[in-house]
This record gives C-alpha cells, structure tokens and sequence, in this order.
C-alpha cells in the first residue's frame, strides 16, 4: 500500500493505493468515476484517455503510483456543477460527435488536451490528435466536425 | 484488465536502479513507458515480483549531439526524438521510425526508446490472452516445445517489430549497457540473439543506458507497411542509410536493414554492398537492392503476424525501394 497526493478535476485527493493498480482501476474501480471507459486494456483503443499534466495518456497504461503528485482530470471534471456542458462536448452533441457514446468520453478528452495547447488546430492536427482512439459506430467526419466546431465556441480555452 | 500483484520500486539515481537489478535480476522487469511491459503482463505473459521504474531517473531522458555522433539516454521519451531538430537532420530513419510508433497517447507520454529497442518479439499465436493460450499446448515462448508458427521447428520464431530498432541498425547504432560496477558497449546489429525467446544478448542485470548514433553524414529513411497507420506493429519495415561519394554523385557506402521479418532486424550485407558505386539516378540498381532484400529476407518470415506471408515477402521489397528513393531525395538536397 502506498498514499499518493493529486489534483483530480480541481480537487486535491490523497488516497491509498495497490501498487499494481492502474489509473484507469484507481478512477473506476475504486473511485467510482465510471466515465471513464475501459476498452482494450491494452493501449489500443483510447477509450481510456484521460488528461496528466495537460497531456492526453492511456489511463490503462499508466500506473496510479505513476499518479502521485500529478493533475488529473477526466469526463467528469468537465461540465460544470450546475450540469452545464463544456463547449467541447456541448458540440459534440450538437454535431452528432455523440454516437453509441462509449468512445466520446476518451475522444473528448483527447480534444481537450489538443485545444487546451493548441487552440487553433487544423484539421490534420484533430486527426493526428486523435489517431490514437478508435470509435467501432466509425462516425470520425462528425467528431472531426464537433471539435472543429468547437474552436469557436468556447473549447478552446 | 488488471494486472498482476507486484513490488514498485522508484531508484531515483542509476546507481540505486543497478543495485536494485543486482539484487532482484531473476524477477524483476525494467518498466521504462509501460507500453509493451503492462500489456504482456495484463495478458499473463510474465508476472515479475518487482517492478524497477524509471520514471524518476530523469538523468537516463536526453539528446546530446558532438561532432560526430549523436547520443540518446535510453528513457528519452519518443516525443522528444520526434521533437529534436539534430535528430531529423542527422538521423532521419530515427525520427520517422519513432513518428510511426502509436499515436500520440503513446509517443508523448509514455513510450521510450529504449522500451522501443527491448520490446520483447511478438507472434500472433503467443501474444493472446491466457484463455486462448489455455486452449493449447505451451509453444516456445511460453515454455513448452512446439512452435505454432513453423512446423516441427526447435526453436522460437517470433517476430522483432520495433521501428526504432530497424531505423538504428540502418544508421550503425550501438548501445551502451550498464550493470553494477560495468559498463559496455555493443553494436546494435550484434545485440540479437537467434533465438525469439530471449532475443537480446544482455543479461538480466543489465540496464539499456544509452543509445550512440554515429553521424557522418549520410542520409538515412525509413519505410513501414501496418494495417493501421496509428496504434499498429509494422507487418514490414525498412531503414536505409546511403553515403554519398565527395562528388555527391554515387553511392560511397550503403546500409540496407528490413525489420519486422525476422527474430531480430535484418542487415542485409550483400545488398548494401552491391549498390556502392552506383549512381543516385541509377533507379534499376535500387529495384535490383529491393528484389535481392526481398528474397534474403524471405527465408526468415514466418506466419507469425496477422498477415499473409506471400503478401509481407512481396512487400518487402517495394518498402527497401521507397525508402532508397527518399533517402536518394534527401542526399541530393545536401
């Protein structure tokens, strides 16, 4: 058992972990932040994608020891507490980014991380951004469009 | 998934990592990104009792250029390759090999050269969950004494699919290994071992340290066939390495390695040495080189990749062809 301190969605957390335990167990598991998707297991899918330190990271990969003193932040940390939506997934809603909905949570996140960082992305960098996370309804024009769309609503910033 | 229980050790100096190794050699893995130990693990591949990390050995991620080489620590992260001007202008085959690896959540944060070079050979028939291994009997890699890739053969056939790897080959690069109290140096094309199981001649107390790329001028790319473009193993690679002659006409030396064919990345000697001297505008004598890699390297494939073999031999030499071309591109801009 080891105690790692972080910052998940805005909120300084100490918890006591399993050493073999992933981000992605220590979310869902044991914090009950079931947002976040696991989908292969193996790096493949990004379903699992959340944000460390402005960086998008497969969460299944990354041990949560690996965690201690880093920033977080999931799906859950994005719409505020009054259930507004953030613009980023309020356009993928209005875009129909939003298909069977299991990969949205880790393509959202993987948006993030690239217009937090580069606000004014092309849409080869979108693609490039999310080359590393796969969507089986196969619906990438429209989530290229929502974070596209995004840009100018807010989610980039 | 999860993975199995074991001990997290965080050294944060060399010296604390090499005593660690020395101590738990037998079952301890070195976790550098994670990104081919965590899967193998997950998938019950390997169980080891303790976990050395690299993550806080910050002295092990850098990039230092001199005059005639260029040296990388073993746990620099792929992105800053990617990111390393001296690198895509001395070392090109590098820079894109590392480029072609995973996808950003892969590169940026979590991959590292030197997991790149020691990720362990892959077979489709090994590399599955322990449900569709329990099904049959242990073959090589996992213990046992079959080889479900070749029929009736003694020993592992697994197949080496690092980018980086083949791109170093291509441009001569050693390792620098260190254990406790020694250091050594060794040529990348003489650290594979013939066989798939363990393919790499290092012991297991010894730590990858440092990668030396030696730059001297020629022009180096690199070429790979995958099913997907992000998130994929290469089912065929290849890395070139020509030096052009003082009138920066012909071909003075030339390397030629193929990747992802056999245990370890293929230098491919005659056919390097048969395009020395040739012009760069002498297109046959690369189509000659890709047919000669093609049929050399065709005699160590074995179906161990979701992929024809018919399809991965014929590639093979349209991959060597490419990659000549660019780097002919690349040596006349000079």
């Amino acid at each position: 058992m080891t105690i790692i301190n972080f910052k998940l969605n805005n909120d300084l957390i100490e918890y006591e972990i399993k050493d073999h335990w992933t981000l992605l167990h220590l979310l869902r598991e044991e914090m009950g932040l079931i947002g976040t998707k696991e989908g292969c297991g193996n790096g493949e899918c990004g379903a699992c994608t959340v944000i460390v330190d402005k960086l998008a990271i497969n969460s299944c990969l990354y041990l949560a020891i690996d965690a201690d003193k880093k920033t977080i932040e999931t799906i859950e940390g994005l719409a505020s507490t009054d259930g507004k939506l953030h613009p980023l997934q309020q356009s993928f809603v209005d875009n129909g980014g939003i298909q069977c909905g299991f990969c949205s949570p880790g393509m959202i996140m993987s948006s993030k991380a690239l217009l937090d960082g580069n606000p004014d992305a092309t849409r080869e960098e979108i693609k490039h951004a999310l080359a590393g996370n796969i969507c089986r309804c196969t619906g990438y024009l429209q989530i290229f469009e929502s974070v596209e769309a995004a840009k100018h609503t807010g989610g980039a910033k | 998934m999860r993975l199995p229980q074991f001990d997290y050790k965080g050294p944060d100096t060399l010296e604390k990592a090499l005593d660690l190794l020395s101590t738990h050699a037998q079952d301890a893995k070195i976790l550098a990104g994670g990104t081919d130990l965590l899967v193998r693990m997950k998938k019950g591949l390997i169980a080891p009792k303790t976990i050395i990390s690299l993550k806080a050995l910050n002295e092990l991620s850098y990039i230092k250029k001199d005059k005639n080489t260029i040296r990388i620590g073993a746990r620099t992260c792929l992105a800053d390759i990617i990111a390393s001007d001296s690198v895509r202008k001395e070392a090109t085959a590098l820079s894109t090999a590392c480029e072609r690896v995973g996808a950003v959540t892969i590169q940026h944060f979590r991959g590292t050269i030197g997991g790149n070079i020691l990720q362990d050979n892959r077979c489709f028939h090994y590399n599955q969950s322990a449900f569709h291994r329990s099904g049959r009997q242990a073959c090589h890699k996992d213990g046992g004494k079959i080889c479900y890739a070749r029929d009736e053969s003694d020993r592992c056939n697994s197949t080496c699919q690092s980018d980086g790897a083949t791109a170093l080959m291509a441009l001569g690069a050693k390792l620098v290994l260190v254990s406790k109290g020694n250091e050594r140096t060794v040529a990348l094309t003489d650290f594979y071992t013939t066989d798939g199981i363990m393919p790499f001649a290092m012991e297991p107390t010894e730590l990858l340290k440092e990668i030396i790329i030696p730059v001297e001028g020629g022009k180096s790319s690199y070429q790979r066939l995958a099913y997907r473009s992000a998130i994929d193993y290469p089912i065929v690679c290849a890395g070139v390495l020509l030096k052009a002659s003082a009138k920066k006409d012909t071909i003075e030396d030339a390397r030629i390695v193929v990747g992802a064919m056999g245990r370890a990345p293929l230098f491919l000697a005659k056919e390097s040495s048969e395009l020395k001297g040739k012009s760069f505008t002498d297109t046959k004598a690369f189509q000659k080189a890709g047919n000669g890699a093609m049929n050399s390297a065709s005699t160590f494939a074995v179906h161990n990749v979701g992929s024809t073999l018919e399809y991965r031999c014929a590639t093979v030499s349209e991959m060597v062809f490419r990659a000549l071309q660019e780097a002919v591109a690349e040596a006349s801009k000079a």
